[in-house]
């Protein structure tokens, strides 16, 4: 990690110098970086390409704000997590909300007619494995966003986007 | 090549170096809504210093040292909360400082004369604050969207503050009350109330 925060020092200093290949290098050490913290907070979902791009435009435009005698590890983090936050904020005020209970509690028969396996399979497979741990095997969100390693949002997140597709898969067919 | 990948192709065209001066971009908005409250007290009010000339510069160290500091520790404050990774506890404690002097003054105060409160320009020092608050706020504001906060709320907390401290710098040459117990009430109070709407107003004026 401490060589990695040097390796990116280094990289900002040269490219503050004038070295444009030297800022590539920073940008494509600091995606990274990021996407690696990104991806412990919320797993590798396709959103995560989105926020991580995101993070390298405010890098960019905000490197002004970067002392020149300061180490660049604080500086990239907090600007990730901030538009990580933002990221967070502005997917509440979407459309799109996280509603564990309206995702777990689908009629049963729901799906009674069809086959799931057929129907899974249609999905990414991220998604499909969360709506297969918490619908067929019956752990909670938390559960198997533990087996699997990424955080409880994060697995939310899988299982509703998965139910969404889902949902339009069955009234495709059913037309 | 991915959509990532070519985004860094393109960012890496422009230059490493920022284009724009951090420190100009910050400090004018502050200079300006500073110099914007003092012409406008000159302008608008008449008999500076009258507190001088009747109690001595006592009093009027005592309400600019207050708004000073103040002024001087919520703009040092805001310039870090603006650079994303730097530590901000400690500015934030700083910020309270001046407080302190003001309480010991006031205890002192309300243990020799009991409370007062009174002062016959009451209503002149809420307007003032009332006016030249929001406008100072609204400086800080800008003079953060310039950098890159990333505690919002702490930031929209500060901004409010330093905007109650520029408002009672202009304002407090033209102030001829004394009471320390005027001042917490016509001055420590609507600085407070303009903090708590900077707490909240914040998240959704400094957002980036």
């Amino acid at each position: 990690m401490s060589n990695n925060a040097d390796a990116l020092d280094s990289l900002m200093q040269a490219a503050r110098g004038g070295d444009q290949g030297a800022y590539r290098q920073f940008l494509a050490e600091a995606t990274g970086r990021v996407r690696a913290m990104l991806a412990r907070k919320i797993g590798n979902d396709s959103e995560l390409e989105d926020v991580l791009q995101e993070c390298l435009i405010a890098l960019h435009e905000k490197r002004h704000t970067l002392d020149p005698d300061r180490p660049v590890g604080p500086w990239m983090y907090a600007i990730a997590n901030y538009k990580l936050v933002d990221h967070w904020r502005k997917r509440g005020r979407s459309k799109v909300v996280l509603d564990d209970e309206a995702d777990m509690a689908v009629d049963a028969d729901s799906f009674a007619q069809v086959d799931i396996a057929a129907l899974l399979s249609e999905l990414p497979e991220a998604q499909a494995e969360a709506i297969r741990m918490t619908h067929i095997e019956g752990m909670t969100n938390k559960e198997a966003a533990t087996r699997i390693g990424i955080g409880t949002s994060a697995m939310k997140l899988r299982v509703h986007r998965g139910m969404l597709r889902l949902k339009e898969i069955v009234e495709e067919q059913d037309q | 090549m991915t959509d990532t990948q070519s985004l860094i192709d393109q960012l890496a065209q422009e230059s490493a170096l920022p284009a724009r001066n951090p420190l100009s971009l910050f400090a004018l908005p502050i200079i300006a809504v500073i110099a914007l409250c003092a012409v406008g007290v000159v302008l608008a009010f008449s008999d500076p210093f009258l507190s001088v000339e009747l109690y001595g510069w006592g009093p009027m160290l005592v309400k600019w040292g207050f708004s000073m500091s103040l002024l001087l520790l919520c703009a040092a404050a805001l310039w870090i909360l603006g650079k994303p990774g730097r530590r901000s506890r400690w500015a934030m404690a700083a910020v309270a400082l001046p407080f302190v002097p003001v309480a010991a003054l006031l205890a002192f105060e309300l243990a020799i004369i009991g409370p007062n409160v009174a002062g016959e320009t009451w209503a002149q020092c809420l307007t003032a604050m009332a006016v030249m608050s929001p406008l100072a706020f609204g400086g800080a504001v800008f003079a953060m969207r310039a950098l890159a906060p990333t505690n919002l709320k702490r930031s929209g907390a500060v901004a409010g503050l330093f905007g109650g401290a520029v408002a009672m710098t202009a304002y407090a040459p033209f102030c001829p009350e004394i009471g320390m117990g005027y001042m917490v009430v016509f001055y420590c109070l609507p600085m407070l109330a303009m903090t708590l709407i900077g707490w909240l107003t914040g998240p959704k004026l400094l957002r980036w």
